[in-house]
C-alpha cells in the first residue's frame, strides 16, 4: 500500500436504494421490514472495488482483509431514494508488517444533508 | 418495541443465531456486490492460507445488524453500528449475535448497546466480532 494515496477523494457517483437489492438483503438476514442498516456496505462496494484496483493505492487484492466497519446514520435509508456517495481514503497507516486503510463514504442528499457515513478499514497482510 | 421505562443498563439482548452456509455467503456477495473469491472459490481461500471458504465479514455484520434491529423494533432505529472483525468464519458454523445495554440516554432516548457474534470452534469461544457498539432509538 502507499501511504502517500492518503487523503485521496473519489469522485462522486449516484447510488440508488434499489428496492429489489434492498428485498434481497432482507433476505439473506430473515428480516421482513425496512433497509438494513449493513445496505449502506451496497453504497461502499460502487466505489471499493475501483480503490483495490486504484495503481496509485497499490493494494495487493490477494491479501485485503476487512478489519472494521462503523455506519452513522442521520436518519435511514429510503428504498427507492438516490443519493450521492463521496469516498475519500480517511488514512494510510502500517502497523508492524500489515498495512490499515480507512475509507470514509457519505452517502449524501440531493440537498446536500448527509444520510449515513460509513466507515471501513480495509488491512492488507503481510505478505508471507 | 424498546422504551427507556423497559430499558436500563445490563439489559441483554435476546440472542440470534445462524448457521453459515456457502449458499447463504454467495446470496450475500450477490447482494452486497462483493465478489472477492476469498468468499466463494475454496482454491483462493487455500491459497490465503484459511482451511476453506471465509464468510464475509459483512456477512457476519449483517446477521448482528438484525439482532441488533430485531430489538430496536426495526432497522431504522439503529442511528449507529460498529464492529470490529476478529476472527474468521466458516462454512457450517453457528454464528450467535449477541449485545448487551451499557447505558441510557433518556435526554437523546438512545440505548448504548455493546454488541458481538461469537462461534464455538474446537471447544473454544472465538469472536469474529469484538467490541461492536449500537446506538438505538428508544420508544417514540
Amino acid at each position: 500500500m502507499n501511504a502517500a494515496a492518503a487523503g485521496k477523494v473519489y469522485p462522486e457517483a449516484p447510488f440508488t436504494v434499489d428496492p429489489g437489492r434492498v428485498a434481497a438483503f432482507r433476505g439473506v438476514f430473515s428480516q421482513v421490514e425496512g433497509v438494513p442498516v449493513t445496505f449502506a456496505t451496497a453504497a461502499e462496494f460502487t466505489v471499493i472495488p475501483g480503490i483495490v484496483a486504484d495503481p496509485e493505492v497499490a493494494i495487493d487484492f490477494s491479501r485485503v482483509l476487512h478489519g472494521a466497519q462503523e455506519y452513522e446514520f442521520r436518519r435511514p435509508l429510503r428504498e427507492g431514494e438516490t443519493l450521492a456517495i463521496r469516498s475519500r481514503i480517511e488514512s494510510i497507516r502500517s502497523l508492524g508488517a500489515n498495512s490499515f486503510l480507512v475509507l470514509v463514504t457519505e452517502l449524501v442528499e440531493p440537498g446536500g444533508e448527509i444520510v449515513c457515513t460509513a466507515r471501513s478499514t480495509l488491512i492488507e497482510r503481510a505478505a508471507d | 418495541m424498546p422504551s427507556p421505562a423497559r430499558v436500563e443498563a445490563g439489559s441483554e439482548l435476546p440472542t440470534r443465531s445462524r448457521i453459515v452456509t456457502a449458499e447463504d455467503v454467495k446470496a450475500y456477495a450477490d447482494a452486497g456486490g462483493d465478489a472477492n473469491p476469498l468468499h466463494q472459490d475454496e482454491a483462493v481461500a487455500r491459497a490465503a492460507g484459511f482451511p476453506g471458504i471465509v464468510a464475509h465479514g459483512m456477512f457476519t455484520m449483517g446477521h448482528l445488524a438484525a439482532c441488533i434491529a430485531e430489538w430496536a423494533g426495526g432497522p431504522e432505529r439503529v442511528r449507529r453500528l460498529t464492529s470490529q472483525f476478529r476472527a474468521p468464519v466458516f462454512m457450517g458454523e453457528e454464528i450467535v449475535a449477541g449485545g448487551r445495554v451499557k447505558s441510557v440516554d433518556t435526554e437523546r432516548a438512545l440505548a448504548l448497546v455493546e454488541c458481538w457474534v461469537t462461534v464455538e470452534r474446537d471447544g473454544r469461544t472465538e469472536w469474529p466480532i469484538k467490541r461492536g457498539h449500537a446506538e438505538v432509538l428508544l420508544g417514540e
